[in-house]
C-alpha cells in the first residue's frame, strides 16, 4: 500500500496534475491495476469522505478530490482487460415526475461515482416507466429516485409499483432521498434504504450491494 | 418668519456603488445575448424569435439586451396589493417595505405540543388568521404543504381556498400549472368581485421559479403567461444560489439571476406589457459543509441590498426579498440571531416584497412562535429606521430649562413633554423582555420562545377575522368539489 502513498495523497489534496502523474508512473512501472484502485483511488476517496462527514473539509474539496479520481481512471481504462476490475455496482438515478429539483440528486450522483459506482443519470421529472426501462437496459444494481416536493412524493411509491408490474421489483434495490423524504415514508413504500444526505447516500448503497 | 425645519434623515444602508451595480447589470445583459436561455415552452420560443431572438437547437435562445431594456421601461415602475376588502394595504414602491410568512414548509411546530410534525390543512388556516391579526405582517403565504389534502394535485388550490378563509390581507401564492392557477384566479375572482375589480385592485402574487441555471420549464411558463394576460401581479425569483444554481462568487450569482429574471421580464411583457412584474432573484448560497440552501446566512441580506441598490440606480421595479427566517432546528438563539439580522437589514437596504418570515430549518419547518416573534423585531426595526427627528420639540429646550431650574424634585419623569410625547419617543416593545428578574420570575419565568407561543395562542383565540359572504363561501366549496 505505501507505494501508493503519493497518489493517494495527491486525490486528497485534489491535485489533477500530480494524481494522475503518479498513476501514470503506476502503471508504467506494472502495477496490479486493481491494486491502484483500491490501495490507492478508493482508499483516498474513503478517507476524504470520513473527513468530510467529521466536518473538516468541504463539499468543494470533496468534489475535487472525486474529479480527481475521475481523472486517474480515465488513464486506468485503457489497460482494463476483461475480468480484470470488479465493478463495484450500477446505479440508475434520477429526480421523480412531476419534480425539477436536482442539485440534490447531482450530489448524490457524483459522490457515488467518486466513491467508484457507475451512475446512469436520469435527470429530472422522470416518470416510472423511464426508471424502469432504464433499470431492465442497464442491469442496474440500484435505483435512487430524489424527491423535494411533498407533492411528488407519490411518485416514488409509483414507481416501486412499476417495478414490481415489471417483475423487476427483485432485482434492483431502490434507495430514496430529498428534504421531504423520511426514513418512515421509505419503509411504508418498502424502499430498500433511504438517505438524508448524499455521504449517507454512499454508505448505504454500499451497505446494499454487501461491500460494508 | 418660521423656522425652517430640519428634515429627518432615515437610516439607510447602501452596500453597491453606481459602477459595481452597472457592471452586474452588463454581465447579466451579456449573459443574455451571449449564453441564451432554454426554453421549454414552444409558444414562447416562438414569440422571442418573433421579437429578433436568435433561436438554435430546438429550444435555445438569446436574447438581444434591447428588449430586456424595453421590458423594463414597459413594466410599471409600482405595483400596490389590496387587502380582500379592496383597501390599498401594500404600495411596492422603492421605500416601503412589507414583511409577510413563507410558503410549503413540510415540518410545522406544534403551538399546543410544541412537537416537530407533517403540516396539515389547518395550519394553513392557523397562519393565515395569526398573519391576519398582527400588525407588522403585511401579507400571508401558505407556510405548509400539507399532508392531509383529498387530491394531492389540488393542494395549491386547496391553501389557497384556506387562506382566503382566514384572513383578508393580501396573499401571495403557488400554482403547479396553467391549470390550477386558473382555478385559483377564479377564487380571486369571487372574493374581489368579479375580474375588473380584480384586475384593479389585485390582492394576490403569483410566486413562480424559473430554474438556474437558465431554464426556463413549460408549467413556469404557463404561470408567467397568465398572469401576463390577466394582468395578475407575478414574481419570477430562480433560486440561483451560490454555489448551488449559480457560481460561487455573489457577483456571478445575482449577474445569473438577474439576467433570469430579465429574461422573465421579456416574456412577461411580450405577453402582457404593462402588467406588474416584481423584480429579484433569490441568492442565498448552498452551504458547503451541510448542503442546505440557507435561509438564515448573511448572504442572502447581503444580495437584496445589492438588488434594491440596482433597483434605485437602474430598474426602478419594486423587488422581491426574504427575511425572518433562520436555519436552526427550533427556534432558539440561533433563529433569534439570524431572523433580526435579515429583518433589519431589509429594511435598512428599503426591500419591498420580503417573503419567508416565520421559517426553520431552511424553510422545512414553520412556527408559529417566529412569526410572532417577527412581528415585534420588525416594529423594533421600524423604530430604528424611523431616524431621530430634530426640532425644537423633540430637543426639547424647554423641558431641560424647566428640569434644570425648576424646584427639587422636579424630574423629567414627571414633565408633560415626557407625557406628551414618550409613546413616539421610545420604542415599547411587547414580548422583547425588560422586566425586573423578580417580575420575570413571578410571570411564569417564560423565554421568548414562552411568550410568543402565549401570545400566538391568545391571537388565534380571540381575533376575528371579518368574514366573507356566505355566497363567496359557497361558491369557493362548490369550485374545490369541481
Ligand atoms: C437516491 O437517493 C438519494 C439519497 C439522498 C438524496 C437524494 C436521493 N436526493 C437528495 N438527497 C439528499 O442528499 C442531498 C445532498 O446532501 C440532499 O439534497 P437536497 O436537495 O436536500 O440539497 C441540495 C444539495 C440543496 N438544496 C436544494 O437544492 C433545494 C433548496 C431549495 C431552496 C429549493 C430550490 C433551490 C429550488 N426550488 Co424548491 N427549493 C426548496 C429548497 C428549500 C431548502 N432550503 O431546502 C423546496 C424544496 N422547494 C419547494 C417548492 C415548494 C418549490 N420549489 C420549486 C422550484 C425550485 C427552484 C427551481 C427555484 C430551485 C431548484 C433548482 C434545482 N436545479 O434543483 C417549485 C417546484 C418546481 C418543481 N416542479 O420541481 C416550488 C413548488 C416553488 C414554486 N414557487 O413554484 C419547497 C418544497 C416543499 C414541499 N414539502 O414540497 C422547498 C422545501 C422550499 C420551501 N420551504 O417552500 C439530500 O436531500
Amino acid at each position: 500500500m505505501a507505494e501508493f502513498n503519493a497518489l493517494t495523497e495527491s486525490v486528497i489534496k485534489g491535485d489533477i496534475k500530480s494524481a494522475v502523474a503518479e498513476t501514470q508512473k503506476a502503471l508504467e512501472t506494472g502495477q496490479d491495476i486493481q491494486s491502484i484502485i483500491d490501495d490507492g483511488l478508493i482508499r483516498a476517496m474513503d478517507d476524504v469522505g470520513e473527513r468530510f462527514s467529521k466536518g473538516q473539509i468541504f463539499v468543494p474539496q470533496m468534489l475535487r478530490s472525486a474529479k480527481t479520481m475521475q481523472e486517474c481512471m480515465k488513464l486506468i481504462q485503457p489497460h482494463f482487460k476483461e475480468g480484470d476490475v470488479k465493478a463495484k455496482g450500477k446505479v440508475v438515478i434520477g429526480t421523480v415526475k412531476g419534480d425539477l429539483h436536482d442539485i440534490g440528486k447531482n450530489l448524490v450522483s457524483m459522490m457515488l461515482e467518486g466513491a467508484g459506482f457507475t451512475i446512469i443519470d436520469l435527470g429530472v421529472d422522470v416518470n416510472p416507466e423511464a426508471f424502469v426501462e432504464k433499470v431492465k437496459e442497464t442491469e442496474a444494481d440500484i435505483m435512487g429516485m430524489s424527491a423535494l416536493l411533498s407533492t411528488t412524493m407519490p411518485a416514488m411509491r409509483h414507481t416501486i409499483d412499476a417495478l414490481k408490474e415489471a417483475g423487476i421489483r427483485d432485482q434492483v434495490k431502490v434507495m430514496i432521498g430529498g428534504a421531504p423524504v423520511t426514513d418512515d415514508f421509505a419503509r411504508e413504500i418498502k424502499a430498500d434504504a433511504y438517505a438524508p444526505d448524499a455521504g449517507s447516500a454512499v454508505i448505504q448503497t454500499k451497505k446494499l450491494l454487501g461491500l460494508s | 418668519m418660521r423656522p425652517i425645519e430640519i428634515p429627518t434623515f432615515q437610516p439607510r444602508m447602501k452596500v453597491l456603488n453606481r459602477e459595481q451595480a452597472l457592471a452586474i447589470h452588463t454581465a447579466a445583459l451579456e449573459i443574455l445575448e451571449k449564453t441564451g436561455i432554454k426554453m421549454e415552452h414552444p409558444t414562447v420560443l416562438e414569440a422571442l424569435a418573433g421579437e429578433g431572438c436568435r433561436v438554435s437547437g430546438r429550444d435555445w435562445v438569446k436574447i438581444p439586451a434591447y428588449l430586456a431594456e424595453e421590458a423594463l421601461h414597459s413594466a410599471p415602475r409600482q405595483i400596490a396589493l389590496y387587502d380582500q376588502q379592496g383597501n390599498k394595504s401594500m404600495p411596492l414602491t422603492h421605500e416601503n417595505p412589507f414583511y409577510g410568512t413563507g410558503s410549503d414548509a413540510t415540518f410545522t411546530f406544534d403551538m399546543e405540543t410544541g412537537e416537530r410534525r407533517r403540516s396539515v390543512l389547518s395550519d394553513v388556516a392557523n397562519y393565515a388568521r395569526l398573519v391576519d391579526g398582527l400588525e407588522n405582517i403585511a401579507f400571508c403565504m401558505s407556510m405548509a404543504n400539507p399532508v392531509d389534502v383529498p387530491v394531492i394535485e389540488d393542494i395549491y388550490l386547496q391553501v389557497f381556498a384556506e387562506m382566503v378563509k382566514n384572513t383578508n390581507k393580501p396573499i401571495v401564492f403557488i400554482a403547479d400549472s396553467g391549470k390550477d392557477i386558473a382555478r385559483i384566479y377564479e377564487i380571486a375572482c369571487l372574493v374581489a368581485g368579479g375580474e375588473e375589480l380584480l384586475q384593479q385592485k389585485p390582492f394576490l402574487l403569483n410566486y413562480s421559479e424559473a430554474i438556474s441555471p437558465l431554464r426556463f420549464p413549460q408549467n413556469v411558463m404557463e404561470r408567467l403567461i397568465f398572469c401576463a394576460e390577466k394582468k395578475l401581479p407575478i414574481c419570477l425569483p430562480s433560486g440561483s444560489n451560490a454555489g448551488g444554481g449559480s457560481p460561487v462568487t455573489l457577483a456571478g450569482a445575482m449577474a445569473l439571476g438577474i439576467a433570469e429574471n430579465l429574461a422573465g421580464l421579456v416574456i412577461h411583457q411580450l405577453f402582457g406589457k404593462g402588467s406588474p412584474f416584481l423584480f429579484g432573484p433569490n441568492v442565498s448560497v448552498l452551504d458547503m459543509k451541510s448542503t442546505v440552501v440557507s435561509y438564515g446566512c448573511p448572504e442572502w441580506s447581503l444580495t437584496q441590498a445589492a438588488l434594491a441598490d440596482m433597483r434605485d440606480e437602474l430598474y426602478g421595479l419594486p423587488i422581491w426579498a426574504f427575511a425572518g427566517a433562520s436555519d436552526a432546528k427550533v427556534m432558539d438563539a440561533q433563529a433569534g440571531a439570524e431572523s433580526m439580522f435579515s429583518i433589519i437589514t431589509a429594511m435598512l437596504s428599503r426591500c419591498n416584497l420580503i417573503h419567508d418570515v416565520g421559517f426553520l430549518e431552511y424553510g422545512s419547518t414553520s412556527s408559529l412562535e417566529m412569526v410572532t416573534m417577527a412581528n415585534e423585531l420588525v416594529a423594533m426595526s421600524r423604530f430604528f429606521v424611523g431616524g431621530i427627528p430634530v426640532n425644537d420639540n423633540t430637543l426639547a429646550l424647554d423641558a431641560i430649562e424647566r428640569v434644570a431650574s425648576g424646584e427639587p424634585g422636579s424630574i423629567f419623569l414627571m414633565d408633560d413633554h415626557t407625557f406628551e410625547h414618550f409613546m413616539e419617543a421610545q420604542f415599547l416593545p411587547t414580548l422583547l423582555d425588560r422586566s425586573r428578574y423578580d417580575s420575570w420570575e413571578q410571570s411564569g419565568a417564560l423565554d421568548m420562545y414562552g411568550r410568543c407561543n402565549k401570545e400566538a395562542k391568545k391571537i388565534l383565540a380571540t381575533h376575528q377575522v371579518n368574514a366573507k359572504s356566505d355566497v363567496v363561501l359557497e361558491e369557493i366549496d362548490r369550485l374545490l368539489r369541481r
